[in-house]
């Protein structure tokens, strides 16, 4: 009789385990966070489980109930409607990302900068609009429309074939050489992405600067997920986060 | 004669499953019917969506229906080597998950793919297109015609074939009046769920055809894009969902029993 109740417990409590907790993360936060988990864990014991998605979901899911105890997301956007409904307590800003352009190995399209993602027939992937990197991408557009006083977004937004729902998905298309460019962040550089696909830099002034804030979320362990919260913007977390391409905040 | 009172202990587990069935369904319902299902009906996204669903559904079925019926009358009806492993093979995409089919057609058909070359060769690009939304849902699909048409032909009565040839009838009016009409349940069975399959189908389509309002995003990766910034279009999608799964299925039901109670 034991043992299919502690089985019991296993499935549907997480408490059964000592001390553990749920951090909801963006999904290009997936191998720097996957890191700095096991570092924590080594550090103090606690046991990191990670749900990572387009913080869009991650967002959603967290107004319909789920339990975390840590979201770190990849704009304000996603973040501030949970502070302000009091879902998230605190925000700490912890880090920054870039957007940059890759292309498959053989650049089939012959892209050279990012004003080529508006010739015609160029097959161009971007995150849709809902997603952080979907709306950081249309304001890159944007900036550079702007700036060379071109209709270059509107262009290039035609020539998108396929809105993804998350950035890690971009890098996907691109990598397999179905798209012929797609934008993501700096940090979707992964060494194995890197293999695979050229890079193309966008130039300072049309990039956005991503900012990243993270707090803990109520119903929550405060405790634990508090240590969390400060492990990821001490020296130790932010080197790792760093080692991945992420940028330090000013 | 009196009926048996129903037994307590099955009575109580069947209304569990029963009602575990049934609930998210009616939840469903309830949300994405309630309030502003018009409004919500008439989104440029949402009927985006049930414009390319049904289209490529549509064409789907057609292929299925087209290509998978003399597959199935030949597996019914003759026999030749490797006859079962062919069976077999048939049924994998129904075992397989549909995100495995995903990768499989964007090896053989995409870009880089093993047919890539030859197809941009051909000015032929399918990823991306609505055409890799058809791909995707007839390699989901049309095994469940194919096995469901297999087990019509299995089930006629081979002497009424017989004695339609005595009669004179060429082979091609036996399968027209005799064959195809008596089959006729079985394959409507079948292509029932083959277009329900087609268009439920979500990883091999996202992955192979992407998502692009109007041209390949489909009422399920339609639903999975709101669900992720705004939730009414997608309750009233997946409200959609419910009440056209629910009626294709109750017509199927009235035609079966219809032509069953008409042949005893």
């Amino acid at each position: 009789m034991k043992k299919p109740l502690l089985f019991a417990l296993m499935l549907f409590s997480p408490l059964a385990h000592a001390q553990s907790i749920t951090v909801f993360a963006a999904a290009s936060l997936t191998d720097a966070f996957k890191e700095i988990g096991s570092a924590f864990q080594n550090k103090t014991g606690v046991e990191v489980t990670f749900q990572f998605a387009g913080s869009q979901v991650l967002r959603t899911q967290l107004e319909q109930g789920a339990k975390a105890d840590v979201y770190a997301s990849a704009s304000d956007a996603q973040f501030d409607p949970l502070v302000k409904s009091g879902l998230v307590n605190g925000k700490q800003t912890f880090t920054r990302n870039q957007l940059v352009v890759i292309v498959p190995l053989k650049n089939p399209a012959g892209i050279r900068s990012l004003s080529d993602l508006a010739k015609p027939g160029v097959k161009v992937v971007v995150a849709q609009s809902s997603v952080p990197v979907g709306q950081y991408t249309r304001q890159v557009f944007e900036n550079l429309s702007r700036t060379s006083k071109t209709s270059f977004s509107q262009k290039a937004l035609k020539n998108v074939v396929s809105e993804e729902t998350n950035v890690r998905q971009v890098a996907l298309k691109v990598q397999f050489g179905e798209a012929d460019a797609g934008v993501v962040y700096t940090t979707d550089l992964t060494p194995g992405v890197r293999a695979q696909v050229k890079t193309i830099p966008i130039a300072g002034k049309y990039n956005v600067v991503a900012t990243y804030p993270m707090g803990t979320v109520k119903g929550g362990n405060p405790n634990a997920a508090g240590q969390f919260v400060k492990f990821v913007l001490s020296k130790e977390g932010q080197n790792i986060l760093k080692k991945w391409g992420f940028l330090k905040v000013k | 004669m009196t009926r048996p009172s129903l037994p307590l202990v099955p009575l109580l587990m069947g209304v569990m499953l029963v009602v575990f069935l049934l609930l998210p369904t009616l939840v469903i319902l309830l949300h994405g019917l309630s309030g502003g299902f018009f409004p919500a009906l008439l989104q440029p996204v949402v009927l985006d969506a049930l414009k390319v669903s049904l289209v490529t559904t549509t064409i789907t079925l057609l292929l299925t229906v087209g290509l998978g019926t003399p597959i199935a009358y030949l597996l019914a009806r003759y026999r030749f080597r490797g006859k079962i492993l062919l069976d077999t093979l048939l049924d994998l995409p129904i075992v397989l998950p549909p995100v495995v089919a995903g990768v499989g057609l964007l090896l053989t058909f995409g870009r880089n793919g093993l047919l890539g070359p030859a197809l941009t060769l051909a000015g032929i690009s399918i990823a991306f297109s609505p055409a890799a939304v058809v791909l995707a849902q007839l390699f989901t699909s049309a095994p469940f015609f194919i096995r469901a048409s297999k087990g019509g032909f299995l089930a006629i009565d081979r002497d009424i074939e017989a004695a339609a040839r005595v009669d004179g009838a060429s082979n091609g009016q036996v399968f027209r009046f005799i064959t195809w009409p008596l089959a006729f349940p079985f394959l409507l069975e079948g292509m029932v769920l083959a277009w329900a399959r087609a268009l439920g189908e979500f990883g091999a389509t996202i992955l192979f055809a992407g998502s692009l309002q109007g041209r390949t995003q489909t009422i399920t990766l339609s639903i999975y894009a709101a669900l992720e910034s705004d939730l009414k279009p997608a309750l009233v999608l997946s409200a959609v969902m419910v009440v056209v799964a629910f009626t294709m299925l109750g017509v199927v039901r009235r035609i079966t029993a219809r032509r069953s109670r008409g042949e005893s």
